[in-house]
């Protein structure tokens, strides 16, 4: 048992910085983007907190300097409050398995195109990428309206005799949803897939593999750490959601984006929609840190992928 | 019998990329399309050919004045993004520190949460600093989502510099400001372009948070684009979709000429 003197104290703080020469100035250009992070994003969310714990107010949007949980009781207590969380995981799930599964194949194809076939594959997800949210859903009206383009075409052809209700309706917002998280999970798996062999899968077939197997049991474990990924964006963003339900949905497509920016800004009950965030903010941790470690059971190492 | 199968196989594979292919551009193609109808109705293929929804568009001074906003919170997005991801790539890149390691998922964590959440978050937090409806706001809350594509883009281009050449200039006897100005520049001024061209176009795109961070004055072009659906479908919308697909169009062809798209493509998920 050695007393510690202050100084040896800082040393050993500084120690994991200083492993290397030079790391004073690391830090140094590093600290514009810790700071920003500190404080646009950490302190932020701490104050998101501190607010959830407030009581509510009349006529304020919350009651400063009180302390309570009852925000969360009665967020918790709902059952209205707890049919949108169900609504919002279950668009989640769905949205996240069709939208990864289209993007592994997707990603596949791009994978074994070469030339201009490749550079149009991957043109046609990154320019829906880069497109903002709020063109990538209000598209899909008049295409899919009762008196939209895709009915009066099945109309036309007689594969229908009353127009479907796609939009609005909750398959509409799942349709919206896909489209939304499909690029971003296809160059997730894409980029990993990129990296994989070809030659590994002809020797596959060589000895014998069908496509599927040699898919199955050669590709599909190279590229669990993509996939992993893609499905943690997919399901955050699903979960998340607001313009493909506000837009897109009926009434009953509610997911708790909606919920809170309603509490938030037309209801001025800034406890509750705070509680709420912090509600499904905590749920989606669990969330990602089970995904991650469900799907890093198939593949291994995921921890090399982002 | 096998070979029959195995083409139907490659049949099916095939129609299924094209058909994803479709799905992925038709709905940009179809508002494209809705931009020029004559009618007022939002329906494809549009009733006739007209420019009337582009000359309502440049007569509405409330659309005009969103443009402007776009570009404001657009530039000032790139240069804080751009700053901060390039200082921080580099000083990661210089020294593999375990900080470094601590800070990336840091750096990644605000686009796994939805915008919605950063947008309560960061209005509760902006009207307690007075900040709320500012430019400053939109600029700040969009950093959060450009800086991490820059700081990633610019990462894998440090990675890829030969950093014994920053050696040799430094033995030579050039000062490090010169070293990085003569020597690291010219190397990864590509890598700049793209990542700036990103920023900038994942500012101008981005609505949710801005949508909670703005007001009447200050919204930007997706955020009326949205307000104005919520009331009515008009071709007019289509008119603005129509200039900002062509603007991501645009972009995405620079910074593929730049580096090639294959590296953007990987450098976006």
């Amino acid at each position: 048992m050695s007393v510690q003197t202050p100084d040896s104290v800082l040393d050993r703080l500084w120690s994991p910085f200083e492993t290397q020469s030079g790391s004073r100035r690391s830090l140094f250009l590093m600290s514009p983007l810790i700071l920003f992070e500190l404080l646009i994003f950490v302190v932020p969310f701490a104050m998101l907190v501190r607010i959830s714990l407030s009581e509510q107010s009349q006529s304020l949007p919350y009651a400063e300097g009180t302390f309570t949980i009852a925000s969360y009781i009665e967020v918790l207590q709902s059952g209205f409050l707890q049919g949108i969380i169900v609504y919002s995981f279950r668009l989640g799930i769905i949205a996240t398995v069709l939208a990864v599964v289209l993007a592994t194949f997707y990603a596949y194809a791009t994978w074994r195109a070469d030339g201009l076939l490749k550079s149009a594959l991957l043109f046609s997800v990154v320019l829906p990428l880069l497109t903002t949210l709020v063109i990538k859903t209000y598209a899909w009206v008049p295409l899919l309206a009762p008196n939209g383009t895709a009915n009066n075409l099945l109309l036309a052809v007689g594969l229908l005799s009353a127009p479907v209700q796609v939009v609005p309706n909750t398959l509409g917002v799942v349709i919206g949803q896909v489209y939304i998280v499909f690029p971003y999970a296809m160059l997730a798996i894409y980029s990993v897939l990129s990296t994989v062999e070809w030659e590994l899968v002809e020797a596959a077939r060589d000895l014998g593999a069908g496509r599927a197997r040699s898919f199955v049991e050669v590709v599909l474990p190279e590229i669990i750490p993509g996939i992993t990924v893609a499905t943690i964006i997919s399901f955050a963003w699903s979960v998340g959601a607001y313009s493909a339900p506000a837009l897109l949905g009926a009434g009953s497509d509610r997911p708790f984006a909606l919920e809170i920016q309603e509490q938030m800004l037309l209801n001025f009950n800034w406890p509750i929609a705070t509680a709420l965030s912090t509600i499904m903010l905590v749920l989606m941790f669990v969330s990602i840190v089970l995904i991650y470690v469900v799907l890093g059971r198939f593949g291994g190492d995921v921890s090399n992928a982002a | 019998m096998r070979l029959e199968s195995d083409r139907l196989g490659i049949a099916a594979f095939r129609l299924g990329y094209v058909a994803i292919f479709v799905a992925m551009l038709l709905p940009l193609f179809i508002v494209i399309a809705t931009s020029f109808s004559a009618s007022g109705n939002l329906q494809f293929p549009p009733e006739g050919f007209s420019l009337r929804w582009y000359r309502a568009f440049f007569a509405d001074i409330q659309w005009l004045r969103a443009f402007d906003n776009s570009f404001i919170v657009g530039i000032g997005t790139t240069v804080v993004a751009t700053f901060m991801g390039i200082t921080a790539a580099f000083g990661l890149e210089a020294r593999n520190s375990r900080l470094g390691d601590l800070l990336t998922p840091v750096v990644i964590l605000p686009l796994l949460i939805p915008p919605v959440i950063l947008g309560v978050t960061l209005l509760v937090y902006f009207s307690a600093l007075g900040l709320q409806s500012s430019y400053l706001g939109i600029v700040l809350a969009h950093s959060l989502w450009a800086t991490p594509l820059v700081f990633f883009v610019m990462q894998s281009v440090f990675q890829r510099f030969d950093w014994e050449l920053r050696d040799a200039g430094m033995d030579l006897g050039a000062n490090p400001i010169s070293v990085f100005v003569y020597v690291i520049l010219p190397n990864v001024k590509n890598g700049i372009v793209v990542s700036a061209l990103l920023a900038f176009i994942i500012s101008l795109q981005e609505f949710v948070m801005a949508l909670f961070l703005s007001n009447f004055q200050t919204q930007t072009i997706p955020v009326l684009a949205w307000n104005s659906l919520r009331q009515s479908l008009t071709p007019t919308v289509s008119v603005v979709s129509t200039f900002l697909v062509l603007i991501s169009v645009a972009g995405l062809a620079a910074a593929a000429l730049a580096v090639n798209l294959d590296f953007v493509a990987k450098r976006l998920s």
